[in-house]
């Protein structure tokens, strides 16, 4: 500890000066663990800039993102200082916070509230605040809203059945009824008609995240938060009538999804967006637009939009980094989340397509050019659903057994999704298993 | 006790060698690393898990609590979803086994027979063994994909129904089944081939001079001489089934629901992803004890049948 004091007086002192590079010789340590993927590679570049500006050394540890909470999890307990800075999924804030596993940093913000100001409210909400305290800063949004094939829904062929069909225009789906309608509708056999022209293979109606993965909950959070619900009441406990009719809504929709729906992930739905096997997603993850604007270059015609989901809802999250209590160098750790989450590397994570979660840089004019298009084509939507979810926050991130929930709540919903038990049963089996996990009612904070 | 001179001498060989230890003590010294490496990697944590399934063990609360009796004995025993874990893994048990069983020792007998590529068979039937079932898991999840894989690509090619190998919760347990036996039939074909070609010849000769059907001979010789071996393959490739985490691990997660969740991998969330060590830990006790009084009916007698033929001998 002596050592990181005199480290961190050493900065203090030389923390303006441009020729620092030169005279470090004893950088300080820090060790971030973070996802493998996700544009970890792209933030070795920062990493660099910021062990250049402070003379420090950040080791990444990159972890699978399915082993990563329990990796963090085991040194936190451990307290073995392994991490100085964590990343965490939206779930986990509220369980690393109240074990006293990372540090708080609201003291650290005092003087910089602009920086937290900057990440939008409703994501500050969900990520960053806990119990009246900031516990990070988040370097990635995958808040979720929809992608759609457009040329689809404004080709005057299919507007036409459409109406005919359901007795109203065909458009971007405001409501979760008109989207079953619009998934039914475009769910055709090879050899069937679209936009006038013969299928050369089978298209889908919607894509859906039900494989035995954490997905198939943030897809269902998007109806379920749009009817006015939530995964926990404030009695702390799931609403199992409310998690029954969206997952029953959830089951509609499995008819139109191709049969791969039960084992892929959001990487296979994109694959089967840019094979052209679907007209448009549930609530999706909007940090995959650069990936789902591919689907122009590989479907002759198509045209992708990034909607906002219907009801104006859906799952919000980002990657949180915090700074692990167990931390020899805490200072220098925290200085490195200001670094990463902070609107300078931002701005450059952003031009480089990664999906910033500062104000700012969404609303940075120079992102809504059509060059940017298909890098940073979400950001207007991304800032529509950050407006439209403001005020909201969801329970499941205030209670400290959120994580351990969170990555439960796939197996009743995915046994339903396949037809393994019904609907009531699996909202059933939920309630149950989060009453097991908790104890009883999940304490729910303020 | 009489010695001979032989084993005199060789315990002089051994007191030289021991530098005036007695033999007693030169074979305590010879088992001492062994016993030690037991009992750091085996011994106490069994003793851990044993004292944590008697105490309260929420890890991510940071600490082994107080102890609670049989409480979460009484837990785990009314808990549905162990239950259901260990049907699965029983089905997955006895069907692979079975299957392996028959399909390794029809491969022994096909290769004890062939006259020519023998040696080339032999060394690519190692080939599944030789990989690690996360990377070979990984292949064969490409092979079940039912936009993208071969299996369906086949199968749709032949005009059959394509299924949803590892979507359909009817299917999916089988479908790691096929892998598990794709994996492991091998190991048992060249153990049962290593069996048969170390089988004696003279009863089989003396047998055809008699005129024994071949049925006769397989029914009357070759099985009962070959049953310690494929006993054993039997044991072990149990007791391997028993445990299967990895293949699930790699193709299904335990899905889709629970339709593939063996014990293992309950445990395993029990543990790691609930943090529960407490129910972890009481479910790998009961495991154990499972294990081990099924491994000693299993055991018993061909450890008999050995030590009476060492006898013989």
């Amino acid at each position: 500890m002596k050592k990181s004091l005199a480290s961190a007086s050493v900065l203090a002192l030389l923390s303006s000066g441009g020729a620092f590079a030169q005279e470090c010789t004893d950088p300080v340590q820090i060790t971030w663990s973070t996802i493998a993927g996700f544009y970890t590679d792209a933030m070795a570049g920062f990493v660099k800039s910021f062990e250049d500006e402070n003379c420090a050394k950040v080791t990444v540890v990159n972890i699978d993102n399915s082993q990563l909470y329990n990796k963090q999890v085991i040194e936190m307990v451990g307290q073995t200082g392994a991490y100085d800075v964590v990343t965490l999924e939206t779930a986990e804030k509220a369980e690393f916070a109240e074990n006293g596993f990372i540090l708080p940093m609201t003291e650290f913000f005092k003087d910089q509230k602009a920086i937290i100001e900057d990440v939008s409210p409703t994501l500050r909400a969900m990520t960053v605040e806990y119990k009246g305290d900031v516990w990070g800063l988040p370097y990635y949004t995958y808040s979720s809203g929809m992608f759609v094939r457009q040329d689809l829904l404004d080709d005057s062929t299919e507007q036409a059945a459409f109406v005919a069909k359901y007795g109203y225009d065909l458009a971007a789906p405001t409501t979760w009824e008109q989207h079953r309608d619009i998934a039914e509708f475009f769910t055709r056999k090879q050899g069937d008609m679209l936009k006038g022209q013969p299928l050369d293979k089978d298209l889908f109606g919607v894509g859906l995240m039900a494989g035995p993965f954490p997905e198939i909950q943030d897809e269902l959070s998007a109806p379920l938060w749009g009817m006015g619900s939530d995964w926990l009441n404030a009695e702390g406990q799931v609403p199992v009538d409310d998690v029954e009719k969206v997952l029953n809504g959830y089951l509609e929709l499995m008819k139109f999804a191709p049969p791969a729906a039960l084992t892929v992930t959001y990487d296979g739905v994109m694959n089967q967006m840019k094979d052209c096997q679907i007209a448009m997603t549930h609530g999706f993850f909007l940090d995959q637009w650069p990936n789902a604007v591919k689907t122009e270059e590989n479907c002759p015609g198509a045209k992708m939009a990034a909607i906002e989901a219907p009801m104006k809802k859906a799952y919000v999250g980002g990657f949180l980094l915090a700074v692990s209590s167990s931390s020899a160098n805490p200072d220098m750790a925290m200085k490195f989340v200001a670094h990463i989450g902070g609107p300078v590397i931002q701005q450059q994570f952003a031009e480089m397509g990664g999906a910033s979660t500062l104000t700012s840089v969404l609303t940075n004019p120079m992102f809504a050019t059509p060059e940017k298009r298909t890098t940073n084509g979400q950001y207007a939507t991304l800032n529509q659903v950050f407006s439209s979810m403001a005020g909201f926050s969801s329970n499941l991130f205030k209670t400290p057994f959120g994580a351990k929930i969170y990555n439960t709540m796939q197996i009743p919903l995915q046994s339903a999704a396949s037809g393994q038990i019904t609907a009531r049963q699996a909202a059933e089996q939920l309630a149950a298993d989060v009453e097991k996990i908790c104890g009883g009612p999940c304490p729910i904070a303020n | 006790m009489s010695s001979t001179p032989a084993s005199s001498g060789l315990a002089a060989t051994s007191k030289t060698k021991g530098a005036g230890l007695s033999d007693r003590w030169f074979s305590v010294l010879l088992i001492t690393p062994a016993m030690l490496i037991t009992l750091i990697f085996a011994i106490l944590p069994l003793a851990q898990a044993l004292d944590v399934s008697f105490r309260m063990g929420d890890l991510s609360r940071g600490k082994i609590g107080d102890y609670v009796g049989l409480e979460n004995y009484r837990v785990v025993f009314a808990d549905s979803t162990f239950w259901q874990a260990g049907w699965v893994t029983l089905k997955f048990t006895v069907v692979a086994v079975g299957l392996q069983m028959l399909l390794g020792v029809g491969i022994a007998f096909l290769l004890h027979g062939a006259t020519f590529a023998k040696g080339l068979t032999r060394s690519l039937l190692i080939l599944p063994l030789a990989t690690s079932a996360a990377v070979t898991g990984l292949f064969w999840r490409y092979l079940y994909d039912t936009q993208f894989g071969v299996m369906n690509w086949i199968l749709g090619s032949l005009g059959l129904p394509e299924p949803n190998w590892l979507g359909d919760y009817t299917i999916a347990l089988w479908s790691v089944v096929l892998f598990d036996i794709w994996q492991w039939t091998p190991f048992v074909a060249l153990i049962a081939l290593a069996g048969l070609q170390a089988l004696p010849k003279e009863p089989f000769e003396a047998a055809e001079l008699d005129g024994a059907s071949r049925w006769r001979i397989l029914t009357t010789l070759t099985f009962p001489l070959l049953k310690p071996v494929l006993f054993l393959v039997l044991v072990l490739r149990t007791i391997d089934c028993v445990r299967l985490y990895d293949a699930v691990a790699v193709l299904t997660r335990g899905g889709p629901g629970t339709a593939t969740e063996t014990m293992t991998f309950y445990l395993y969330r029990t543990g790691l992803k609930l943090f529960r060590m407490d129910y972890a830990s009481t479910m790998a006790v009961f495991f154990l004890y499972v294990m081990l009084v099924a491994a000693v009916f299993a055991l018993t007698p061909l450890l008999k049948q050995f030590t009476d033929r060492a006898k013989e001998a």
